[in-house]
């Protein structure tokens, strides 16, 4: 598919992005680890305790971490992300320190104190020394573990290039998601040449072809900057990214727009994004894919994002811990309301069409039953069900589905990502998906979606949710996304994400084609650019 | 002169002594071995002499200075030592290795970089050869030239010697005893040399302390050793070289006829 070709500026942002966040990290763990190494070696009642805690966060799986330092900073974005990184890449470094400093002959220990060296003079001028080569394995080890577990950042905002690899897996797009990997592998293999590269330069005798050792005092220096040009490089890349490539202007606004991971969301952001760069001045920082409601609504509460598009029932019972209401239009006069009050974010418009949880089952096997509605299934026709972990916990979710249809049963609860939930019942994994229902996969593999005839599940409306203080400062932002109200219907919103699922297009070019089919690119509004 | 006065020490908290009430004085220019079996305390008296052991009991003083009273660090840089393993450091050139303790005492790389010369000539390795060259480089007797370079860089007056050539081969033992003859005459330093082997110790010591057990049997000069023992310890101690030496010259001789 020759959209990825699109991506390619991107792909350099993301990469400076995920080469500044491992380097910074990396250094931060250098600058702890050392110190910490040492420590161990000379204090010995120290050297268990040292070594067991660094251990211990090695173990901490990575999304936990980062989820856990999520809430301890209150921030999304690069901060957890460095710490959760310099905290992984303690382990190496020290480890790799204190074994460097304990492999120092005892003859060479002898001599130093022999001919007396003071404690620091023999850590300075033998130790550290000796143990040079060691320490510089871990720091090795340390900053490849560090580009790997990098990925994952996407899902706190980050970036880097883990932001292709989640945003592939939300549109089961395989080479997006390779776009991400491949070069992360390619960037681990650079780091660990350069830092190999760092290592022979420090080398007292470094080995050389002979034609080359007239070269050796250039050589070494390039080989000694090298990890340092790769980092500087990284940033580079990172400040041309983000600055934009047109040019400093020096009264443009940047602003963020965010979403959670998935297709809809992501084709959501995407138009919102378009809408504000073709109607107005300001520029547009995409943090999409983010790991979830929770994260992305703290991210917006914070400041840290500006704009994401969310739905008036999930802001309700998720961030809102509100009793389900069945009444669309009530629920988004009282959802407004509350993130004014409590949050000072507001509610603009709805997009127009409505999407909530839809009961999906295989079509053959519905007919097969003979069902058209949920109250169709019968108490002795047990199904295996695959939820998403939110939809199994919320009070608008299963809980309140059982108690609104006594009829089901529900012999199994499988965790399914949304990614690939629809996949799942088409293949008979499970029987039963809470889908969603603007989702284009429910077409595309086949699937029913069993009639809620008892008005369960509300209809929810999908609005974009902006600052407050944004909109003071720049209300043409307000009237560019007010453009969008209306404007979706559920065919549309169905259509759009099955050509990003199921046709490999992008979000970007697929809501760039619908927003230039509705004539929502142009310019009948002369007060907007002005 | 060093002089030990009732000095003792022992590794596990006074069951048994490494080295017990011992006295000996040493006088300047003089080269002292402490000639004994292993365990005998010799090697733990000669670190107590540069606090790389610390001293339970008794007192050490050099040139009247109370080495209990100094500063460890500043104790080690006026006395030079050399051990068995040598332990010359790996990541510098041999110059480097050579001039260590004058750079610890603030001398600028130039100047070492001709005293590094001197001092490779001094032990016999031609400056222009090795001063470049890395440890891994070297062989055994080699580097132990190195460790006595060393140990005389900063000109101490003293030298602490514990069995430094121990590990090499018997030819290679007998040049390196040689140099050390000729080292000692040409510099006139205060040397204590600790060995087990008797022979480095008649070659060598200008007075001989027998050890046994943590205290001295017999302090002396090699003839009084020999022709006047103080003692049956120190008697026995010459009884298997001088059998040896007998076999030896028997086998001399039986040669002749042949």
């Amino acid at each position: 598919m020759s959209d990825i070709a699109s991506y390619l500026p991107e792909l350099w942002l993301r990469t400076g992005e995920h080469i500044v966040l491992t380097g910074v990290a990396t250094l931060t763990a250098i600058l702890i680890a050392l110190p910490l190494g040492i420590l161990a070696t000379r204090v010995s009642v120290l050297r268990g305790p040292i070594l067991a805690v660094v251990g211990i966060l090695q173990t901490i799986p990575s999304l936990a971490m980062l989820a856990f330092l999520l809430a301890l900073t209150g921030q999304i974005g690069a901060l957890p992300a460095i710490i959760a990184l310099t905290l992984y890449a303690l382990l190496p470094v020290v480890r790799n320190t204190v074994a460097g400093l304990e492999g120092v002959s005892s003859n060479a220990i002898e001599a130093a104190n022999g001919i007396g060296m003071t404690s620091l003079q023999r850590l300075f001028l033998v130790e550290l020394p000796m143990a040079k080569n060691v320490i510089l394995a871990g720091i090795r080890t340390a900053a490849v573990i560090g580009v790997g577990i990098a990925t994952l950042s996407a899902f706190i905002g980050a970036g880097g290039l883990g932001q292709f690899i989640n945003r592939g897996l939300a549109l089961l797009n395989t080479e997006l998601i390779l776009l991400g990997a491949i070069p992360a592998a390619i960037l681990a293999l650079t780091v660990d040449g350069s830092i190999q590269a760092l290592d022979w330069g420090l080398r007292r005798r470094p080995k050389i072809a002979a034609p080359l050792r007239p070269f050796l005092p250039t050589l070494r220096i390039m080989a000694m900057a090298a990890p340092a040009l790769l980092l500087i490089l990284g940033i580079g890349a990172y400040l041309s990214g983000t600055s934009g490539a047109s040019g400093i202007g020096a009264s443009t606004t940047t602003i963020r727009i965010s979403s959670k991971n998935f297709t809809e969301q992501l084709l959501l952001a995407e138009m919102m994004a378009q809408m504000i760069e073709e109607h107005t001045d300001v520029r547009v920082d995409r943090r999409t894919g983010m790991g979830g409601t929770m994260i992305v609504h703290q991210a917006l509460v914070q400041g840290q994002i500006d704009i994401y598009a969310e739905y008036s029932g999930t802001a309700l019972t998720a961030i809102l811990n509100l009793p389900v209401v069945n009444d669309p239009d009530a629920v988004f006069e009282q959802v407004s309301q509350a993130y004014e009050d409590q949050f000072d974010l507001v509610w603009l418009s709805p997009f127009g069409f409505t999407n909530t949880f839809a009961f999906c089952v295989r079509r053959a096997h519905a007919v097969e039953n003979n069902w058209q509605s949920i109250s169709d299934v019968r108490a002795d026709q047990p199904l295996r069900a695959g939820f998403a972990p939110e939809f199994a916990d919320r009070p608008d979710g299963l809980p309140g589905l059982l108690i609104a249809y006594p009829n089901l049963n529900i012999a199994s609860v499988q965790d399914v990502d949304s990614a690939i939930m629809y996949s799942a019942v088409a293949r008979s994994e499970v029987d039963v998906i809470a889908g969603f229902s603007t989702d284009g996969r429910i077409d595309a593999f086949d699937l029913l979606v069993l009639q809620d005839d008892r008005s369960y599940f509300p209809p929810y409306y999908p609005s974009p949710v902006v600052r407050q203080s944004l909109l003071d400062t720049h209300p043409e932002i307000g009237d560019a996304l007010n453009r969008l109200a209306g404007t979706i219907t559920n065919e549309s919103m169905r259509d759009m994400n099955y050509r990003v699922d199921e046709e490999g297009g992008t979000p970007a070019s697929v809501a760039r084609a619908f927003l230039e089919e509705n004539g929502l690119l142009t310019q009948n509004d002369a007060a907007a650019t002005e | 002169m060093i002089r030990y006065q009732g000095v003792s020490n022992s590794y596990d908290g006074g069951k048994t002594w490494a080295v017990h009430d011992l006295s000996l004085d040493i006088e300047d220019g003089e080269t002292m071995v402490l000639l004994g079996p292993s365990g005998c305390g010799k090697t733990t008296l000669l670190k107590m002499t540069n606090q790389l052991v610390p001293l339970a009991s008794g007192s050490i003083q050099i040139e009247g200075d109370e080495i209990s009273d100094m500063d460890p660090v500043q104790l080690r840089r006026r006395i030079g030592y050399v051990f068995q393993g040598v332990g010359l450091f790996p990541h510098m050139t041999i110059a480097e290795n050579a001039t260590i303790v004058p750079k610890l005492l603030g001398r600028g790389p130039n100047e070492n970089q001709s005293l590094a010369r001197e001092l490779l000539a001094l032990v016999d390795l031609d400056p222009d050869i090795y001063a470049d060259r890395f440890p891994d480089e070297l062989s055994g007797g080699q580097s132990q030239r190195v460790g006595v370079a060393r140990a005389l860089a900063a000109d101490p007056h003293y030298l602490l010697m514990d069995e430094p050539f121990g590990a090499l081969d018997a030819v290679t033992r007998k040049l390196l005893q040689d140099e050390m003859l000729r080292l000692k005459k040409q510099l006139g330093k205060t040397i204590v040399f600790v060995t087990h082997d008797i022979f480095e110790a008649l070659s060598l010591g200008d007075r001989i302390a027998v050890l046994n057990q943590g205290r001295i049997e017999q302090v002396g000069t090699k003839e009084e050793l020999v022709r006047q023992p103080a003692s049956e310890y120190v008697e026995d101690l010459f009884k298997s070289p001088k059998a040896q030496l007998k076999e030896f010259q028997a086998l001399l001789d039986g040669e002749k006829p042949l």
